[in-house]
């Protein structure tokens, strides 16, 4: 039953190596930087991460609040504003119809791609929707721009793409009051996908949702990733979704990437102390075990510790952690890590509980 | 024989809406009935999705809404009526309650060490500020927290399981016999969610406080429930021993929702991967 959401089992999606990835994010730094009574301050929500998502592959994004993941998103979607900006690092996607580097286009070509070749699914789908408007008004404030369909012909495509994703087209009459939350979040997929775009960033589509309701929103983006061959970046700190949804999955730590793999083997050998207790303390039905919660808090951004910044609750802690950030390193194929003590030793890492 | 420590007997809750002429009906709890008994501490679970009346049953079980019909008892004293201030008072120094956010719970210019001393000195003999300090400081050892470390601070120097423990210790102050706890966890980070649902389970074993555990949130609940009750659109349509019921659920809606929670065990079941996570498991 849950396999339908994940149709090929990730050990058999062999990606060549020497394919340029869709989406190359080289050393990113995003910090917010606010001057207060003549106080410069910074605070580090996105420091110094790479990650590379390939085409037609849903790319987890894991973390806490305040770990820095929406600031991510939205840096690589260029969607960010001052206080929040980009100090270092590049965002390049390489579309079909050419490379584009996010932070060196013009405001005009950004707008162009957004919607057709990149699209964002948001969290609440009714601050999305306009709530006075009926919804078909929203396709045209939207998508209209970046179609060369008008009218009638316009009303037709949107018609033709709720029917591809198994929505009644009547829905286009509807206030967005009257759908049930569940529908209106796949109202706002079939917004964002209406260009077929080549990357798709979901922000926490499901979290607003009862489970009965969840499951059929997943499978229903996992249905169009591979309809339309797309790239999937979805953000949520639900690591059961993550497991049953996603191909690949990183995870975000106080502004930094501290693992990433396929969803698998992450899930399956941990190789940061934090993902294992992550892992580890997940409630299962049918366990019984007692789990543990994790002592202290995350840090702040504006004032992360020196050295790993998971160093003050992590278990394994040596003394080079207080002093040197550890670097993500490739420790087995496929699958990175920012820990002193995996890089030493992998299995070292163990569950914290 | 003592009294039950709560008695919830078919107790209905209707909002109708509109006039006379356009009225429109809400059956938000649909007969419902439970009781706790009053020598056994236990945390009984309302599982239920959104718009399943949980909330609503829950403000009626706090005395903050009148049933429409149905009594609730707690220790045998009918809710309605407790009316008078004093009587209230009395009332909710043995029933408390912790909310979802705990960030919209506290006012964010507020200390929050103001609450626990209001509450101690609201709820029990503590009249002069260093006898409150003092029990404020004893419920807050109880979450693993110290005064000194939560004395002077607001809301926001706090992360959201640090603040959702001292929503907690307010609610211990006054040393309750019933917590009713509606969503306690579904804001808290998942570094920080089992050390919150860890210390429900030490308030039962080691206080013997009773838990009303509000939740959706299936896997949380077949971790620290004793018995459960499974609400659909006001009606409750299973109920049981917790473990019983989320092993085998026996009504249509329980197997649906059952179904629906997305596990990670189950998550490469149908793959060439089928030995569970060997790595974690050991």
């Amino acid at each position: 039953m849950i396999a339908e959401l994940r149709s090929i089992p990730s050990s058999d999606v062999v990606k060549a190596p020497q394919a340029v990835p869709l989406l190359s994010v080289d050393g990113l730094k995003a910090y917010y930087k606010v001057k207060l009574f003549g106080i410069d301050r910074e605070v580090r929500a996105v420091d110094d991460v790479s990650l590379k998502i390939n085409r037609n592959e849903i790319y987890g994004l894991a973390g806490e609040s305040s770990s820095g993941k929406t600031s991510l998103i939205k840096t690589i979607a260029g969607a960010i504003r001052p206080p929040l900006r980009v100090v270092e690092g590049s965002v390049r996607f390489a579309f079909k119809d050419g490379e584009r580097d996010i932070y060196k286009l013009s405001p005009h070509e950004l707008s162009a791609i957004r919607w057709s070749h990149l699209s964002y699914i948001m969290q609440g789908s009714m601050s999305v929707l306009n709530p006075v408007r009926r919804i078909k008004h929203a396709f045209a404030d939207f998508a209209l721009p970046h179609v060369s369909a008008k009218g009638a012909d316009f009303t037709r495509l949107v018609e033709r793409h709720l029917k591809r994703l198994h929505l009644d087209p009547a829905v286009l009459q509807a206030y967005p009051h009257e759908l049930s939350g569940g529908m209106r979040q796949r109202v706002t997929i079939a917004l964002a996908t209406i260009c077929s775009p080549e990357f798709i960033i979901a922000d926490e589509p499901t979290t607003a949702l009862d489970v009965i309701v969840q499951k059929g929103v997943l499978s229903m983006i996992r249905e169009i990733q591979q309809e339309f061959g797309s790239s999937v970046l979805f953000v949520t700190h639900d690591m059961a979704v993550h497991a049953n949804l996603t191909d690949r999955l990183g995870i975000m730590y106080a502004g930094r990437l501290v693992e990433e793999g396929r969803t698998r083997d992450v899930f399956k050998r941990p190789l940061h102390p934090y993902t294992a207790h992550l892992i580890s303390s997940l409630p299962r039905i049918g366990d019984e075990a007692p789990k543990k919660g994790l002592e202290g808090s995350p840090p702040s951004l504006a004032d992360p510790p020196p050295g790993c910044r998971f160093h003050p609750r992590c278990p394994l802690a040596i003394d080079i952690c207080r002093r040197e950030a550890p670097p993500m390193v490739e420790i087995l194929p496929g699958h990175r890590t920012a820990c002193h003590v995996a890089q030493a030793d992998p299995a070292r890492v163990r569950p914290v509980a | 024989m003592r009294p039950n420590l709560l008695e919830v007997e078919h107790v209905n809750k209707i909002f109708t809406r509109g006039g006379f002429v356009s009225r429109r009906v809400n059956h938000a709890v649909n007969d419902v009935s439970f009781s706790l008994a009053a020598d056994k501490p236990e945390v009984f679970t309302i599982i239920g999705e959104s718009g399943s009346g949980k909330t609503t049953l829950a403000g009626m079980i706090l005395n903050s809404l009148p049933p429409t019909s149905g009594q609730i008892r707690f220790r045998g004293k009918d809710l309605r009526e407790i009316r008078s201030r004093r009587a209230r008072l009395e009332f909710m120094s043995h029933v408390q309650a912790i909310f979802q956010n705990p960030f919209d719970a506290f006012n964010p210019l507020k200390r929050i060490d103001r609450y626990l001393f209001s509450a101690a000195q609201r709820f029990t003999e503590c009249r002069t500020s260093e006898k409150a300090a003092e029990r404020a400081d004893e419920a807050l050892h109880k979450v693993g927290l110290s005064l000194a470390e939560v004395r002077g601070r607001y809301p926001h120097e706090m992360s959201g399981g640090q603040l959702q423990r001292v929503a907690i210790a307010r609610a211990l102050v006054s040393n309750p016999s019933l917590i009713v706890a509606d969503e306690p966890v579904s804001m808290i980070d998942a570094s920080l969610r089992m050390t919150v649902i860890n210390l429900f389970k030490k308030l039962r074993d080691e206080f013997g406080v009773s838990i009303i555990y509000i939740t959706h949130d299936l896997a949380t609940a077949y971790y620290i429930s004793d018995r459960l009750i499974i609400m659909q659109k006001g009606r409750v349509v299973e109920g049981g021993d917790a473990r019983t019921v989320l092993a085998a659920p026996q009504h249509p809606y329980s197997i649906k929702l059952r179904q629906a929670v997305l596990s990670v065990d189950d998550a490469w079941r149908d793959s060439s991967f089928t030995g569970g996570m060997p790595a974690i498991a050991t």
